[in-house]
């Protein structure tokens, strides 16, 4: 940019505009594979072949260290070519946030350029590989002229390249399946997209399937429609076992009484009991000062066991319980491995177990049983790469940190090392 | 046990001390402008061929009467928000309205480091009024039903993961409103702005990828993956690679040029899809991370 003489295009040294012309030719050609062929498979790159994709990596960053004072690897590795690259990447990135993306396996219109599987298409896939190129010859060439300053350099740019080439070359490796489970059941079988069955290395048998439910709020609903009063802004209130007063709208709420585990007497009238079907019920009073209403009486937002019980305030409004909604909840498990291993775990959301190379994660419930539900779903995930993402992952933070630290006063002083 | 009920309270004390805090800038100014613009003239007259120094950008030092007024409003507005943690037996960062709490609590707090760091006087009065708008926002429109933390939510990274984000968006206002400025001099020549610039993108960029990297941290433990191109992940990246660009085109770039400053208010407008906007993109439909659905 502060060339003072005009050059020609493609006349050296390179900068941008010869960037550019290579990321737009690349996403050219990109596309017209996209269209001859559609979505690049993933598949082709599994072990061992990630693994030899790695190894070109590096064959041609050494090849960059042996020529580094060539012209083109200057180029090659310098910053019009890193700037160029994230741009193509971000144009493509945008087209993945604005049109809606599609997973594997599911019938729908494929969009001919791959648009709607931009992470899968030619382009995406080839400007990921040119930006971890050219992410990794710029370490490379950083490194051979190595400083314990640039510490923050070296820690962000071979966190990502880290990251780059776990996330995008492991993909292939990757393997993720939900299993369902019934209490008092082992299940080792599982389903992939297609609808195939796969057994897993690793069973699980389901002890308990236990959760726990947050309080409900009271709201009003329009007994025609079922639409929540006002609509548009819905008014809710909490009940809360401490503060039983409050209001919505014009209506004044008194708690009187609130069981959490509840069931209906005969006579309209609820009483404690735990037990699976049981459901929160609240006994209030609701006064409207200016119609003069004053009623008390008992809501609950029943389930599958029970009737739901509202109080009506008028020809039109109904006041109704919501559905409680989930505080916790885990699975008491045993799992067996192929090396004849059981394993006694607790699996919880945000709490997954780690068996061999599986990650196992509490994935949903029968929610239409709520806490009563007799089944739960596990997710199982095999990633052999993660440790590298974790690596990765883990070197970029600590390199972000030291950029909130120290702003850029670090990169103003070396900004021309790495200019040959 | 505090509530939403008792935010006026905290909120109006708040915005009064800040709106004192903003008139004694002005007024003073109004005061001094003469006297500094004699002073520029000595300055450029006597260091021939430096660059003009913009009065703005010129040091002055902060008036601590406003600082100290800033500090008060954000004394009584934090303690809204603790007692509200305490109150919810859980950080006040889930709906919406709660968000807009440590968004006004941050500004604040940045923009009073920053105007005691750089000393331009148009850091503390823009975050203030801002932070302003937010509770002005909250007081008028209060999306504040009482949610509960859904299990995904229950974890170590969510105050981390929330408060890295928060901050990192209050850096890059900062920053935008500096480029907004020099684009609207069409004069970028003010060397203490554009290092202001660089340096608050600088700052802002790490607290964003702090956040987005815990994130990922996260989403492997809660959902199984540490990043699965949901829509909300997808904008993370594409803003990410925006202010990437913007960092990466700086370092070969003495003087900043017009296509540069456009690529910060361009990469603000994607911070604003990420965080906003993206619920309303059809592409979202089914994103995980849409918690403002009513039930």
């Amino acid at each position: 940019m502060n060339d003072k003489i005009k050059r020609a295009f493609w006349q050296a040294p390179w900068g941008y505009k010869e960037s550019i012309a290579v990321v737009g030719g690349l996403s050219f050609v990109g596309l017209m594979l996209q269209l001859s062929t559609g979505n690049f498979n993933f598949t082709l790159l599994e072990y061992p072949v990630g693994l030899l994709a790695i190894v070109g990596l590096i064959v041609l960053t050494g090849l960059m260290i042996w020529r580094h004072k060539s012209p083109f690897f200057v180029w090659f590795s310098g910053v019009p070519m890193s700037v160029s690259v994230i741009g193509g990447v971000l144009f493509f990135a945008l087209i993945m946030g604005l049109v809606p993306q599609h997973g594997d396996g599911h019938a729908h219109e494929h969009s001919p350029l791959g648009f709607d599987t931009v992470t899968r298409s030619w382009p995406f896939v080839l400007l990921y590989s040119l930006l971890m190129l050219n992410l990794s010859m710029v370490t490379a060439r950083r490194l051979l002229n190595f400083k314990w300053r640039d510490y923050a350099f070296y820690l962000n740019h071979l966190g990502l390249l880290l990251l780059l080439i776990a996330a995008g070359i492991g993909a292939a490796d990757l393997r993720r399946y939900v299993m369902h489970v019934q209490e008092e059941a082992t299940e080792w079988r599982v389903f992939s997209d297609s609808g195939d069955m796969i057994e897993l290395p690793v069973a699980i048998h389901l002890k308990d399937f236990y959760m726990e439910e947050y309080i409900p709020k009271l709201a009003i609903i329009d007994k025609k429609t079922g639409e929540t009063y006002p609509s548009g802004n819905p008014q809710m209130w909490q009940i809360d076992t401490l503060n039983t007063k409050g209001e919505i709208m014009e209506w004044q709420i008194e708690m009187l009484e609130y069981i959490h585990e509840a069931v209906r007497n005969s006579d309209s009238t609820y009483r404690h009991v735990p037990m699976p079907g049981s459901c929160p019920a609240v006994k209030v009073r609701v006064i409207n000062a200016s119609t003069g209403f004053d009623r008390t009486g008992w809501i609950c937002g029943g389930n599958f066991a029970q009737l739901y019980m509202t109080m009506e305030l008028n020809e039109h409004l109904n006041m109704v319980m919501t559905r409680p909604e989930p505080k916790l909840y885990r699975s008491e498990v045993i799992v067996y491995t192929q090396s004849e291993k059981a394993i006694p775990a607790s699996i919880e959301v945000n709490k997954p177990l780690k068996v061999e190379n599986w990650f196992i994660y509490q994935y949903s419930y029968d929610s239409d049983r709520g806490k009563a539900s007799t089944t739960s779903s596990f997710e199982l995930v095999y990633d052999p790469w993660l440790s590298w993402v974790y690596i990765g992952l883990w070197m970029f933070i600590a390199g972000s940190v030291l950029l909130i630290w120290e702003g850029n006063k670090k990169s103003k002083i070396s900004k021309d090392d790495h200019l040959e | 046990m505090i509530t939403w009920s008792s935010f006026s309270w905290f909120a109006l004390p708040t915005m009064l001390l800040w709106t004192l805090a903003i008139l004694m800038i002005y007024r003073r100014q109004l005061h001094s402008e003469g006297k500094v613009s004699t002073e520029l003239n000595v300055n450029t007259s006597s260091e021939k061929g430096n660059i003009p120094v913009h009065a703005e950008s010129a040091k002055i030092s902060p008036l601590y009467t406003s600082a100290l007024l800033t500090i008060t409003g954000i004394l009584i507005f934090g303690t809204f928000i603790a007692l509200m943690w305490v109150s919810l037996d859980r950080p006040p960062m889930r709906t919406m309205g709660e968000t807009r709490l440590w968004y006004t609590f941050f500004l604040s707090v940045i923009g009073l480091i920053m105007y005691l760091k750089w000393r331009h006087h148009w850091i503390l009065s823009f975050s203030l009024v801002v932070a302003s708008v937010f509770i002005i926002v909250n007081l008028a429109k209060p999306e504040i039903h009482s949610k509960d933390l859904m299990p995904a939510l229950q974890s170590v990274w969510f105050v981390p993961h929330v408060i890295a984000y928060i901050m990192s968006y209050a850096f890059l206002s900062a920053a935008t409103i500096a480029a907004i400025i020099l684009l609207y001099r069409k004069d970028y020549s003010d060397r203490s702005l554009i290092s202001l610039t660089d340096n608050v993108i600088y700052i802002g960029f790490g607290l964003l990828m702090v956040g987005l990297l815990i994130g990922a941290v996260w989403a492997k433990e809660a959902w199984g993956h540490y990043w699965s191109w949901d829509p909300k992940e997808t904008w993370a990246f594409i803003t990410a690679a925006g202010y990437l660009m913007y960092i990466h085109i700086r370092l070969r770039e003495n003087k900043i040029r017009r296509f540069t400053l456009w690529l910060v208010v361009f990469s603000f407008v994607l911070l604003m899809i990420t965080w906003k906007g993206v619920n309303y993109l059809p592409s979202a439909k089914g994103s995980v991370h849409v918690y403002s659905q009513q039930d």
